[in-house]
C-alpha cells in the first residue's frame, strides 16, 4: 500500500520538477500534464497486476481456484473488482496533486471528467497486465514484457508527437494501447468538450477494456 | 463392479519424458486406492490427469463415468483435490481459505459446509488464525478441509502425509477411513511403503508405468523368504517361496546336523522395493 500511495505522489512531483525546468517558448503545460498523469496512472497499475496471475500460477494456487470451480471469467473479473480500490486510490492521488501543483484552472465537470477517464484508464491497464500476466509461466517472463508495453505507450500514444505523424506501422502499434485512447479523450476535455457532448471518443477506451478483457479471460489457462 | 474412476491405456510426456506409459487401473467406488511409486514415478501426472488439469496423450479416462478433462466442471462439481503441498493463501485464515475454495462449488450454506470441513479436520484451534503462521502440519489438515468442503464423492490426495509427524499420519488415515465408510471413494498417493497396508487396492508406479496393481495382501503374499540353513560350520542362504521348504528340507535330510533355520519374511516395503528395483534392473540391462 505504500507504494500504491507514494509512488504516483512522487513521480507527479518528479513531472512538476522537469516542466518547471522545461523553460520552452510555447511549452503548452495543460496539454501535457494531463497526459503525464495518466501515463503514471497505466503504468503503476499495469505493472502491479502484471505479475499477479504468474504468483497465482507459480504457488498453484491457480489451479486449486480452476479443480474448485472458479471459471476464467470469475478470476479475472474478481482481480479486477478486487484492484478497483487500487485505481480508484491511484486515480485520486494523480489527479489531486495535478490539481494542486499545477494550476490548469479546469472547473469541476472537466476533473470530474478526467477522474472518470484516469479511473477507466487504470481499470483497462489492470486488464492488460492480467493479460500480460496469462502469457507467462514464471515471474521472470512477465518482466521483460512490461517495457514492450510501457515504452510504446509513451512513445506512440500522442503524448510527445502527434499520432498522425508517426509512420503507419507504429499508428497502429499505438492503437494497442490503452493510452491512446485515454489520449484522445484527454484531448476532447483540454478543448472544452464532456463527457456527453462527443460520446464516440468517449466509448472508445472502455471498448478497447471489454476486449482486453475478453482476451485476458480466454487465454487464461489452467495448466501450470 | 461399481468403478468410480476408469483408466485405460492413458500415456502423458512432457517434450522427451514420459511421464506416463500405458497406465490402466480401475478404482471401486467407496474404496481407498494407493498410488504408491518414487519421485518422478508419474503419480502426480495421474492425479492431474483424474482431475482434469491435464490432458493424456493417449488412453480414455473416466470419473465418475465422465472425460474429466473434456467435461471439467460436470466432474469438478464431485471431486476433490489435496495438492502435494499445502496450496493456500498465507495471509489468509483457515476458515477464509477454506471458504474461498468453498465459493468455487456452491454460493449458499458456505458457513456451514466450512464449519463442518474445519470440524472434520480437527481445526477448531487454528480456524482464525493466518495460515502464514501454522506448523505444516496444521496446514495440510486446512488444505484437507479446503479439499472436502464441498462434500465430493472422490477424493484425490497427493501425498497428504508428505511432511508431517507419525502422530498426524495416523490421524489423517483415520478420517480417510471414516471417508470411505461413508462411500467417498480416496485415491491417494505416497512414496512411504508402510502406508500401503491402509488402502484397499494399491498400483505400484515406477517411470510411468504400473508394476503391480493388488490388494496390499496379494502384493504380501508375493513375497519370498530368505531361509539361512547352517550345517556344521557351514550357513546356506536359501531365498525361496514359502511352499519350496520342504522340498529344501528333504534336499538337507533334516537330520541332528542341522541346529538352525530361521525364516526371514519379506514386509510388505521389501516386495515393493524388490519390484521397484528388479524393473530399474531390467531396463539397465535393456
Amino acid at each position: 500500500m505504500v507504494t500504491v500511495v507514494v509512488a504516483p505522489l512522487l513521480l507527479v512531483f518528479f513531472v512538476k520538477t522537469l516542466f518547471d525546468a522545461a523553460v520552452i517558448p510555447g511549452f503548452d503545460q495543460a496539454r501535457y500534464v494531463l497526459l503525464f498523469g495518466a501515463y503514471i496512472v497505466h503504468f503503476l497499475t499495469f505493472v502491479l497486476t502484471a505479475i499477479v496471475l504468474v504468483r497465482e500460477r507459480v504457488a498453484e494456487t491457480l489451479e486449486r481456484m480452476f479443480v474448485n470451480g472458479y471459471r476464467q471469467i470469475e478470476i479475472v473479473t474478481g482481480y479486477l473488482i478486487g484492484y478497483t480500490t487500487l485505481a480508484t486510490v491511484v486515480s485520486i492521488l494523480v489527479l489531486t496533486e495535478i490539481q494542486l501543483l499545477f494550476d490548469l484552472g479546469y472547473d469541476l465537470h472537466q476533473l470530474a471528467a478526467v477522474f472518470v477517464v484516469f479511473w477507466l484508464l487504470a481499470v483497462v491497464s489492470m486488464a492488460l497486465g492480467i493479460l500480460v500476466s496469462n502469457s507467462a509461466r514464471t515471474e521472470g517472463q512477465v518482466f521483460p514484457c512490461i517495457p514492450l508495453v510501457i515504452v510504446p505507450s509513451f512513445i506512440f500514444a500522442g503524448i510527445i508527437v502527434p499520432v498522425d505523424q508517426l509512420p503507419m506501422w507504429a499508428q497502429v502499434i499505438s492503437r494497442l494501447s490503452p493510452m491512446y485512447y485515454a489520449n484522445q479523450v484527454l484531448q476532447e476535455i483540454v478543448a472544452g468538450e464532456t463527457l456527453a457532448t462527443n460520446v464516440g471518443a468517449f466509448v472508445a477506451l472502455p471498448l478497447y477494456g471489454v476486449a482486453v478483457l475478453a482476451l485476458a479471460t480466454l487465454t487464461l489457462r489452467q495448466q501450470s | 463392479m461399481d468403478l468410480a474412476i476408469s483408466v485405460e491405456g492413458v500415456s502423458k510426456h512432457f517434450g522427451e519424458v514420459e511421464a506416463l506409459d500405458g497406465v490402466t487401473l480401475d478404482v471401486p467406488r467407496g474404496s481407498i486406492f494407493g498410488l504408491v511409486g518414487p519421485n518422478g514415478a508419474g503419480k502426480t501426472t495421474l492425479i492431474r490427469i483424474l482431475v482434469g488439469a491435464l490432458r493424456a496423450d493417449s488412453g480414455a479416462v473416466q470419473v465418475q463415468g465422465v472425460d474429466p478433462f473434456t467435461e471439467k466442471r460436470r466432474v469438478r462439481a464431485h471431486v476433490g483435490y489435496m495438492p502435494q503441498a499445502p496450496v493456500l493463501y498465507g495471509d489468509l485464515t483457515s476458515r477464509e481459505n477454506v471458504a474461498f475454495f468453498a465459493r468455487g462449488h456452491m454460493s449458499s450454506g458456505v458457513s456451514e459446509k466450512v464449519a463442518a470441513a474445519l470440524e472434520f479436520a480437527d481445526l477448531s484451534d487454528a480456524a482464525d488464525r493466518p495460515v502464514y503462521t501454522l506448523s505444516g502440519g496444521i496446514q495440510q489438515r486446512v488444505s484437507l478441509a479446503a479439499t472436502l468442503v464441498h462434500e465430493p464423492d472422490v477424493l484425490f490426495l497427493d501425498e497428504p502425509t508428505a511432511g508431517i509427524d507419525a502422530e498426524l499420519r495416523h490421524s489423517f488415515w483415520l478420517r480417510f477411513r471414516r471417508l470411505a465408510g461413508s462411500g467417498v471413494t480416496l485415491i491417494v498417493s505416497t512414496h512411504q511403503m508402510d502406508e500401503v497396508a491402509h488402502c484397499d487396492r494399491v498400483a505400484i508406479l515406477r517411470s510411468g508405468r504400473i508394476l503391480a496393481n493388488a490388494s496390499p495382501t496379494e502384493l504380501f503374499a508375493s513375497g519370498g523368504a530368505t531361509v539361512r540353513i547352517r550345517t556344521g560350520t557351514i550357513e546356506h542362504h536359501v531365498a525361496l517361496l514359502p511352499e519350496d521348504l520342504p522340498r529344501i528340507l528333504r534336499e538337507f535330510d533334516l537330520d541332528t546336523a542341522v541346529t538352525r533355520i530361521e525364516a526371514e519374511t519379506a514386509t510388505l516395503e521389501d516386495v515393493i522395493l524388490g519390484l521397484i528395483g528388479s524393473d530399474g534392473e531390467e531396463r539397465g540391462a535393456g
